[in-house]
Parts: C-alpha cells; structure tokens; sequence
C-alpha cells in the first residue's frame, strides 16, 4: 500500500518544487533587469550607488525606511507589475539584508506596495538621509 | 552459553518468518532506483537559472552580427585587446552596466547579457557596432545605452564595450 500513498506525495511535492524554481528564477530575472545594471549582482553597488548589501534592512526600522524602498524611483517607476516588484523587494531582503535585519521582516505585499508607489519621491538623497538619520536617532535614544 | 543460543535461534528464525526470500534484493532495488531519481527531481532546476553562464557558441566575437551584441552600442573590445567577456590591458571594468536580453541562435534560447564598459583609456575607435535592439530613450536611464556606463570607475573615460552572458532570461 504504501507506494500508493507516496507516489501522489512525490507528485505533488515535485509540483510545487517546480513552481517555487520557476517563481525564483522569475524574480532573479526581474532583478537582472531592472536592478541589477547599477546596483551590481550582489547588491554591493559601486560609485554613487548605495550598497544594499549587508545594509538594506536597516530602513525596516522605521515605517518611512520600510515605505522608501518602494517610493525610490528605482522601485516606483519601474516597469515592473506590483507583484512582481513586491517579490523583488522581498527577494532583495532575503538576498542581501544579511544582519541588517534585525526586526522580524514582514514581506511586502503587491497592495502595500501599488499604494506606496503611487507617490515616488524626488529628492531622493535629501530624504534618504532624513530617514537614515530618525532610525539612528531612535537606535540612539534605546 | 544455552542463553546466546537461545536467542540467537529465536532471532533467526523470526526474521526468516517475517522476511521474504528476496526482501533485500526489493529493497535494495528500491533504494537504488530511488537514489538514481532524486537528481531528476526538479529542485535541482532552482539553481541552474543562475549558473547557466556557458550558453552554446556559435559566431565571431569579433564582428557585430554576434548574437551576444543585439543591444550594444560602442567599440567591441574583441577587437581591442579584450573579449567579449574582458577589458583590454590598461583598462578597467565598469561595475555599473546596461542589462538586456538577447537571444542565441545555437541554442534557442534568451540570455541575460551585461554590457559593461570598460574604462580608463581613451575610445577604441575599433569594431563600432551599433545594434541597439532593446535600447529606450534617455527618460528610462536604467535602459537606455546612449548615456556614458562608465560609472563606478576611476576614470569615466570610455574604452570599448563587453556583452556578458549573467543569466537566462526567463520567458512569460
């Protein structure tokens, strides 16, 4: 009997292997082309542009660090869908934030992220900093 | 003594009891079969997308009609003293580059290609190839190849382009 049982197990388990593969190397190809260009394949960057790597999960520390990422030009006026752009922001966490992530990380969702697009920043570095710096005061004030 | 002899007997013939004659050959067959599927399984696919930087080759690096150039816009470094995949001797590779898709005809395929500058040395002037498939204007900077790349180097004075193959791009 117990062959019977496995096989649809196996079947279904193979399935769904297959599907997250597929889910993966769509969110690598969407980062390839739309990230990739300027902040390198392991999210290092180079020159003006910022290192993501090993940093990025410090704007999850405040709501407007965890709205930036979205509200980027980079992000907001992307070509990408708001799916597929949540799976990138995720992915980018789960690949590159490393122990910057300090808080446990809630995923961005397509809704969350179609709403905050809807207002992409402009003085992009001013308000960088700003964020950057309410985080580090209130890390300060701990 | 008695005692060993005793219960080895027991054992022995319990399992001669309960198991068949060609149990271990089943088993055995089993586990081999099994082990041999295991690689056919499809998670091994999950990291293929990524490590699939040797596309099949067919067609001259050095001229313009190479499928890896559909994009490009500037001097090959084939000719140059590079590859299509190196900066000639003197120059330095720009880590910020313009990413398209082209497709290899040898394989069928659509592949990722980073066409990144290489920089330091005054233009090539080797091998202009203008192909500029995919190529927007200036108002989507992340996709257009009319801008300098040149960026993330000690100098950003333009030598020749390469066109590397990062990935395989995944097809809708």
């Amino acid at each position: 009997m117990r062959p019977r049982i496995l096989l649809p197990v196996v079947l279904l388990w193979s399935a769904a292997a297959l599907a997250a593969a597929d889910e993966s190397g769509r969110v690598v190809f969407d980062y390839q082309m739309n990230c990739q260009g300027c902040h390198t394949p392991d999210g290092a960057g180079a020159g003006s542009v910022p290192a993501m790597k090993g940093h990025v999960g410090v704007f999850l520390q405040s709501q407007e660090g965890r709205e930036f990422l979205v509200r980027v030009p980079g992000s907001a006026t992307s070509a990408l869908s708001d799916e597929r752009l949540a799976a990138v922001l995720n992915w980018i966490m789960y690949e590159f934030a490393g122990d910057s992530l300090q808080t446990p990380f809630t995923p961005y969702s397509a809704a969350e992220v179609g709403s905050l697009r809807k207002s992409p920043l402009n003085e992009v570095d001013d308000y960088r900093e700003q964020v950057l710096r309410a985080i580090a005061g209130a890390d300060a004030r701990e | 003594m008695n005692f060993f002899d005793k219960v080895f007997e027991q054992r022995s013939r319990q399992l001669a009891q309960r198991s068949s004659r060609r149990g271990l050959l089943k088993g055995l067959g089993a586990l081999l079969v099994g082990g041999a599927s295991i690689p056919l399984l499809p998670v091994a696919r999950a990291s293929a997308g990524e490590g699939a930087g040797r596309p099949m080759e067919e067609g001259d690096p050095s001229s313009c009609d190479y499928w890896r150039y559909c994009a490009i816009d500037g001097f090959l470094c084939d000719c140059c003293g590079g590859s299509a995949n190196t900066c000639p001797p003197g120059t330095e590779m720009s880590p910020v580059t313009w990413i398209g898709t082209c497709h290899n005809p040898a394989d069928g395929r659509n592949y990722v290609i980073s066409y990144n500058d290489c920089c330091g040395k005054s233009s090539c002037g080797a091998c202009l190839c203008m192909r500029d498939e995919g190529d927007r204007p200036v108002y989507r900077p992340d996709k257009t190849n009319d801008i300098n790349w040149c960026l993330g180097t000690a100098s950003v004075t333009y030598h020749c382009s390469t066109a590397i193959v990062v990935g395989v791009a995944f097809d809708d």
